[in-house]
């Protein structure tokens, strides 16, 4: 079994209420770029970090050449010669490349041998084109040149193993390349690389074989010339048949809201949002699909005024909102649940009354001159409580000693209570346990039959299919095609997902 | 192999727990120290509690030292729920007491006592708040780390105090001392009890406390400061103006620290000095935390932390124990206190023997 540089035999890893690994079999042979493809919450970074021991599996075995090895800490996995490259780098911004190299190694003596230490690091920089200047600092570097930074310190290790956790997702298409270039270069010089994505064409051009996880279980293993991204779209989004939960006939009204041409940058200064447009109805439910870190959580802030655009305008009933305060965007009638309940649409310490009125403080009766009316407040809680059917120990518990359900449908309760014309709704449903989920999908469609109109973005590709009217698909920041929902089926979209436009993808059919 | 666990809710006998343990804890290390010194600590603390809260006098004295600490924790509540540090209460103390002293100093000693005494509140106040707002503004727009502005200003304002004592301010009768000349009548604060310092500066303090429970528990501004303190990614999602929360809590709370610096020269010392007692700024803080930011529980600490310092005037006369012990006293307090919050959001967990995967492996 030479072959063979790396085997996982039946990991299985759980968290509360979560089986992240199912008996997952993976093996990576020597030399090869093996992609392991998922959506989020697929597995693929627990796996990953089980392989560099951040966490212990509760059940399995690793095999590095054929032997069997116990990893409990990334020294470990150095040990076994495997490093991992973070999606966000583990880098010290102030020190030197030639200082974040040697960091954390223990075989370095007092007086630190820094001439030694920048020879080897051209040595590897040049062999692999790295083109890295040992003195300069983290902070002068770009995105990417901060990549081969780790990249150089993981084979100063001599690591043989690499494990790239999403490499892409921070990088510019340029920078995609050279890194492309890169991994191929390691391949040849006999470097084993596990390199995770959801990107579609990025895993086509790169890979040698792909293993596709979804629900923590393995789908299954296939060399890149004997798939299509089709299939792999398929393989990783599940074949289940999937049902439309009932609704009225769509009445579709009045355009509500309009996103023009709008470009936006994410947090690391990147473009995210690529001069994209669509618009959403009164009466429907405009699912975007799309994989994620394509811009769709941006795109939700720049409607919502957390984020500004750099240009294009957003329209809501006819009124242009563009860059406007949050405040003056949810007063003229949108209402947002966000993709993290816990970071953003919750106060997980404070009580439910608390967080019940974050949107209702303000207006009377619960607000009244300066004051907040907490008889009211708690009446009003109390009632959504009620028609929600919220589950909660105490009305004055903190919100988040509530489940993950519970909390989701505070949060869902006191969104559409607002009745505003616009309803956007991030992950509404993502890690809520079944009996959640399809409540929080009827209420939807209620408001939806009520005439709301709601801007659904999801990743789950089956919610998107179940609920929306029509489905639009984002990549890379803007719209790659816009379809009814009865015309929709899995392999369009998966395609769409992957980057083709609307004309290539009907070719294929 | 023990570990922590993370808690999910936090009992309220462990709030009050903690807190006991923390003052039991400082009085030990207290004793320690007095201790090396060669003296029975038992008897220390015994005149110490003698010296405190015996008799309607040194009660009294106990409500003076309270007075301030009342006050400033007060305010240092309101900006610390809103998880911001304000260290700087002894400057703004500081600076509270500089700006009344000016009317007292300067303003003529005819001008009827009310209107003397509101100028001189008002000044403190905005003496304290102006000093507050600094580091407000330069958090609120450039993210300045508020624990090292407030407490950098500390120092500025103890040299600016130290500039006018030994310059324009300082009273030519004074024999080259650093001191003001004494304040008027009509600059002084009426005494509430007969025959000691108590003076209408303890009812500033509770006035105060309930104000500032007000604010927090009926006002919109109240739940706002909750949802900033808490989570201040949900407060701007709400639209929350983060910034001007910053800035008016912390005039709030610098000019509740600017009025206790009023108080104490026009109600104790009666004149301008360098020594203002402005570490009150410092046990302030100890204050709101042994209270978990309730400003009426607050103000029986001070009681407590007040008495601890007039106690300890007592004991180093009598007892030939420095005064400095109150100081040990306190930061252990404090010290424990904090490090007991570890123990407010995890617990022990102790887990023997406890296999936790499978198989047998080979070790390197």
């Amino acid at each position: 079994m030479a072959e063979y540089i790396l085997q996982a035999r039946n990991i299985t890893k759980k968290f509360p209420g979560v089986l992240a690994n199912d008996h997952i079999n993976f093996d990576l042979k020597k030399g090869e770029i093996h992609t392991i493809l998922g959506e989020n919450g697929a597995g693929k970074s627990t796996l990953m970090n089980i392989l560099d021991g951040i966490y212990y599996p509760n059940e399995g075995e690793i095999y590095i050449n054929g032997k069997k090895a116990n990893i409990r800490s990334p020294f470990d996995s150095m040990r076994y010669g495997i490093g991992m490259i973070h999606q966000h780098f583990m880098l010290v911004d102030t020190l030197t490349v030639l200082e974040n190299v040697i960091l954390g190694l223990k075989d370095q003596s007092f007086f630190i041998n820094k001439k030694q230490i920048a020879d080897k690091i051209i040595e590897i920089s040049d062999k692999y084109k790295f083109d890295l200047k040992p003195f300069a600092k983290i902070w002068q570097l770009s995105v990417g040149e901060q990549q081969r930074v780790e990249i150089v310190k993981m084979l100063f290790r001599g690591a043989d193993i690499l494990i790239l956790d999403e490499p892409t997702a921070v990088l510019t298409p340029q920078e995609s390349e050279a890194l492309f270039e890169i991994l191929k270069k390691m391949k040849s010089e006999g470097k084993s690389i596990i390199f995770i994505s959801h990107k579609l064409n990025e895993v086509m051009e790169i890979s040698d074989r792909i293993t596709v996880l979804r629900k923590g279980k393995v789908i299954g293993t296939v060399n890149k010339e004997e798939t299509n991204p089709v299939e792999l779209a398929k393989m990783m989004v599940g074949r289940e048949v999937l049902f439309r939960l009932q609704r009225k006939p769509l009445e579709r009204g009045e355009e509500v809201l309009k996103v023009e041409n709008v470009e936006a940058y994410n947090d690391r200064g990147i473009k995210v949002l690529n001069k994209i447009g669509f618009t959403v109805h009164k009466g429907e439910i405009f699912g975007l699909a799309g994989v994620a870190g394509n811009g769709q959580k941006e795109l939700a802030q720049v409607i919502t005024g957390l984020r500004k655009a750099t240009s294009g305008k957003v329209f809501l009933l006819g009124k242009d909102i563009t860059n406007q305060h949050p405040l003056v965007i949810a007063n003229s009638g949108t209402n947002y649940i966000p993709p993290d309940r816990l970071k953003v649409g919750l106060i997980p310490n404070l009580s439910s009354i608390d967080n019940a009125i974050l949107r209702r403080y303000r207006k009377n009766p619960i607000g009244s001159g300066i004051l907040v009316n907490y008889k009211k407040a708690r009446e009003y809680t109390e009632s959504l409580i009620e028609k929600f059917n919220i589950m909660v120990p105490r009305i004055d518990a903190p919100v988040k000693l509530l489940s993950g359900g519970n909390m989701q449908k505070l949060l869902l309760a006191r969104e559409i209570s607002e009745n505003p014309a616009l309803l956007i709704a991030v992950h509404p449903t993502r890690g809520l346990d079944i009996g959640a989920t399809e409540f929080i999908r009827k209420k939807l469609l209620e408001v939806r039959d009520s005439g709301m109109a709601v801007l659904l973005i999801s990743e789950d590709l089956d919610e998107i299919l179940m609920i929306s009217d029509r489905i639009g698909v984002i990549y890379e920041g803007r719209i790659t095609g816009i379809m009814d929902a009865k015309d929709a089926d899995v392999h369009k979209i998966g395609l769409l997902m992957a980057g083709s436009t609307e004309e290539e993808s009907a070719t294929v059919h | 192999m023990i570990r922590f666990e993370k808690r999910e809710s936090t009992s309220t006998s462990l709030k009050i727990l903690i807190p006991t343990v923390s003052i039991i804890l400082g009085i030990l290390i207290g004793a320690v120290a007095i201790l090396l010194k060669g003296i029975n600590p038992i008897k220390v603390y015994q005149a110490l509690l003698i010296g405190a809260y015996s008799s309607k006098y040194t009660f009294s004295e106990t409500l003076v030292a309270a007075t301030p600490l009342i006050l400033i924790s007060a305010g240092l509540i309101v900006v610390f729920k809103m998880n911001f540090w304000n260290i700087g209460a002894y400057g703004q103390y500081i600076m509270g007491a500089i700006f009344s002293s000016y009317f007292a100093i300067f303003w003529s000693p005819h001008i009827p006592k009310v209107i003397m005494l509101t100028v001189m509140v008002i000044a403190g106040m905005v003496g304290g708040a102006l000093w507050a707002i600094i580091p407000a503004l330069l958090k609120a727009y450039w993210e300045v780390n508020e624990v090292i502005s407030t407490l950098l200003l500390n120092y500025i304002a103890l040299f600016v105090l130290k500039f006018l004592m030994y310059g324009t301010w300082r009273d030519p009768l004074s024999h080259g001392f650093p001191l003001s000349k004494p304040f008027p009548n009509n600059a002084q604060l009426p005494r509430i009890i007969p025959h000691t310092r108590v003076n209408l500066g303890l009812i500033f303090g509770i006035i105060a406390v309930f104000v500032v429970w007000y604010l927090l528990k009926k006002t919109k501004f109240g739940y706002e400061i909750r949802v900033i303190g808490e989570n201040p990614n949900a407060a701007r999602y709400a639209g929350m103006n983060v910034a001007k929360n910053i800035i008016i809590a912390m005039i709030i709370s610098g000019a509740l620290a600017g009025l206790a610096g009023m108080v104490q020269v026009s109600g104790i010392i009666h004149l301008l000095q360098i020594k203002i007692n402005p570490d009150y700024g410092y046990t302030a803080i100890i204050v709101a935390w042994l209270a978990y930011l309730d400003p009426i529980v607050a103000s029986f600490f001070a009681v407590f932390l007040g008495g601890l310092a007039s106690g300890a005037y007592q004991i180093q006369i009598t007892m030939q124990v420095p005064f400095g012990i109150v100081g040990v006293i306190e930061s252990a307090i404090l010290f424990v206190l904090i490090g007991s919050e570890i123990f407010m959001r995890y617990r022990l967990v102790f887990d023997v023997g406890k296999k936790k995967h499978s198989g047998q492996e080979e070790t390197l």
